[in-house]
């Protein structure tokens, strides 16, 4: 008895209770298309994170933050304990083969900016010329923010286009403009030297469309730090953490490692609480790898218990099939079928459910997974792992749970199955 | 002398064996049967025609006797070889004819030689040819529910012809039909044997038709009270 043979008997078989077999592959259809969508919305944030990480330095970008030593004996910082200007110039010398740029923000004030009868929001970041390397953001007019501005504390400010347009009517006619923020209890006045454009990656455009007012404004405002200083009226520059973009060819991991512990032997071996540590994009990328896993754990359960009982749809749809036919069954025996024939026509058929059952759950959740991917704007192919493992997961399912009935069929006695009213 | 098909000795046959409520059902039967013969069998109902028309086609064990069909002793021997003892030596007709639902009379014809392991192409051949043999050509392509009650029993005799068995085994074959249908299902169990010399049991309720065979026996509370050849009939 060969296997095509079987295939046409199960197909034509299905063929004759269209209905009955669409609502027995449900589970099936269910359980399969929510793996294979968390996969596939799996690989869509991977992807579209990769873009907007890659645009903002990407693995590249590494940062070093003080943090708590673990035989800490206070749990609070002090002014001693921060990272100084003097301490980031020595690593940049000392490492200054594999950094291509240093990034520091060095103070960050929320502010308000008068427009006609409105207060607009605004965030004035202080931060150093290396710091547009991080962002997404480029100059479309003027320049940034240079190292005689910091130097000096210049009072000076990179605006969005946003702001550019709204405020003074265009780009171009924005530099040299003053621009009057109100943070920290007073006015301040700083003069346009440049104007940035936010270049979005899908991820940051899905984002940002759930913020109603970025349409026609932009929050940042970027100043020298030392600008910041200034104003909060200190002189000396400290920071809880800097970033630095490594050279292509430069293992992040090894040049955080180095960096780490060169910076914690030399200024932080006596400190009692106090010491450096390291993050990387790929790190940030672990974290989000962690949460899909989560994620995906989750749904693997529902989808789990989803297609248990889609099995045991199936099998309960088998053994009513076996029952219906069982006329038939004594007829195939009379006729000289083989137990083994009976047993493998009714497994084929469980199995024949469970494989198209488990087709259109693949379809389906490519479908659904990109709608959300086009909602986020990306769109990725679906793991193939997932789609082999789903597929054969069916016809695993197909086989486990179509046992008992075709087994029952194939056991009928002959006489009484022919019997049968 | 032709070989025997056939060979019963004291056959018996009991159904709820080991409990207070044991029923014999046939009482130490002896037939036999010589190649080519064509015998009916009558009986009142309930005398145990189908009981042992079951065991005659390997469908169903006596309890106690001995049995072997044609030269091969199925006393003692596998479900699985009975199948294939089914599936070679018999052809089973029906009273309800049997075919199996939503497949052509073509496939139908073809599934003896399917389990048989027949390939494909030599499979439709035969199948063909059976069907031109009880005319049924035209209506190959037919599925069960597309064909009346005759043209079903004449598919149903060209799927018992499908392997050449040794025996056909029709249990009331023309008991649904009406006599004229029931005529020409008559007239192709005789062509069987007079152009193929096929060996036929056949089971019927009608005397007219059982005095057609070469030899009659009568059934009465599971035991042969008469056992008469006719006209030309092979002497046992
Ligand atoms: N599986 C069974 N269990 C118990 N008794 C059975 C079984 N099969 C048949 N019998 C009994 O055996 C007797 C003979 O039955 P059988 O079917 O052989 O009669 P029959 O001669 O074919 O009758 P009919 O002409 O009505 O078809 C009946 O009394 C029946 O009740
Ligand atoms: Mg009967």
């Amino acid at each position: 008895m060969n296997l095509f043979e079987n295939i046409k008997m199960a197909f034509a078989s299905l063929k004759s209770n269209k209905m009955r077999a669409v609502l027995t592959m449900l589970g099936i259809i269910i359980g399969i298309s929510s793996i294979i969508m968390i996969t596939t919305l799996g690989n869509i944030l991977r992807k579209s994170l990769t873009d907007t990480l890659n645009s903002q330095g990407g693995s590249k970008l590494v940062a070093f933050q003080i943090s708590l030593k673990p035989e800490y004996v206070r749990d609070y910082y002090m002014t001693e304990d921060l990272i100084t200007e003097d301490m980031i110039e020595n690593v940049a010398e000392r490492f200054a083969e594999d950094i291509e740029e240093i990034v520091i923000s060095g103070g960050y004030e929320s502010g308000k900016v008068r427009y006609r009868r409105e207060d607009l929001d605004v965030y004035i970041n202080g931060v150093n010329p290396g710091y547009i390397a991080r962002t997404s953001d480029e100059i479309i007019a003027g320049r940034y923010i240079n190292d005689s501005d910091l130097a000096r504390g210049a009072n000076v400010c990179v605006i969005s286009e946003k702001q550019a347009k709204k405020l003074y009517g265009g780009v171009k006619e924005a530099i040299g403009q003053r621009f009057s923020a109100k943070f920290l209890g007073q006015n301040h006045e700083f003069t346009v030297i440049g104007v940035y454009e936010t270049k979005m990656t899908a991820l940051m455009s899905a984002m940002n469309s759930l913020n109603t007012t970025a349409e026609d404004w932009d929050t940042e405002v970027y100043v020298p730090y030392r600008a910041l200083t200034k104003i909060y009226g200190g002189s000396e520059e400290a920071f809880f953490a800097y970033y630095a973009i490594v050279n292509d060819g430069v293992d992040p991991t090894s040049f955080c490692e180095e960096v780490q512990s060169y910076m914690n032997n030399r200024w932080y071996r006596d400190n009692d609480s106090i010491m450096i540590r390291y993050m990387t994009g790929e790190s940030e990328m672990a974290m989000m790898d962690q949460v899909m896993g989560i994620v995906s754990m989750v749904i693997a359960i529902i989808a789990g218990i989803s297609l248990i009982v889609g099995g045991i749809g199936v099998m309960n749809i088998m053994l009513v099939s076996v029952t219906e036919r069982t006329r038939e069954i004594g007829v195939r025996k009379a006729l000289g079928a083989p137990n083994s024939a009976i047993r493998s026509q009714f497994i084929i058929e469980s199995i024949i459910i469970c494989l198209i059952g488990g087709f259109i759950g693949i379809i389906l959740g490519i479908l659904l997974g990109n709608i959300a991917g086009v909602v986020i704007g990306t769109v990725a192919p679906p793991s193939t792992g997932a789609m082999v493992l789903a597929v054969s997961f069916s016809m695993a399912i197909g086989i486990f749970f179509g046992y008992y009935p075709a087994n029952r069929a194939a056991k009928l006695d002959p006489i009484e199955a022919l019997r049968y009213e | 002398m032709s070989k025997t098909i056939i060979e019963m000795k004291g056959i018996v046959k009991s159904f709820y064996i080991g409990t207070p409520n044991e029923l014999e059902i046939l009482h130490g039967l002896n037939i036999s049967v010589p190649e080519g013969q064509f015998v009916s069998i009558v009986g009142a109902s309930g005398s145990g025609k189908s009981t042992l028309m079951n065991i005659v086609g390997a469908l169903d064990r006596q309890t106690a006797g001995h049995y072997s069909l044609d030269g091969i002793d199925i006393t003692k021997i596998s479900d699985n070889e009975l199948s294939s003892i089914r599936n070679k030596k018999i052809g089973f007709v029906f009273q309800t004819f049997n075919l199996i639902a939503r497949t052509s009379a073509l496939k139908n014809v073809e599934l003896p030689m399917l389990y048989a392991g027949m390939p494909s192409r030599e499979r439709t051949k035969r199948a063909r040819e059976l069907l031109e043999l009880v005319e049924m050509t035209e209506r190959s392509g037919h599925m069960p529910n597309e064909l009346s009650g005759g043209q079903k029993q004449r598919v149903a005799i060209a799927r018992a012809m499908a392997n050449d068995p040794a025996i056909i085994l029709a249990d009331e074959p023309t008991g649904a039909l009406d006599s004229k249908t029931g005529r020409l299902v008559m007239d192709i169990f005789h062509k069987l044997h007079k152009e193929q010399g096929k060996t036929i049991v056949l089971i019927t309720h009608n005397p007219e038709l059982a005095e057609e065979t070469d030899r009659v026996i009568t059934l009465s509370d599971g035991s042969i009270v008469s056992d008469r050849m006719l006209k030309g009939g092979a002497a046992e």
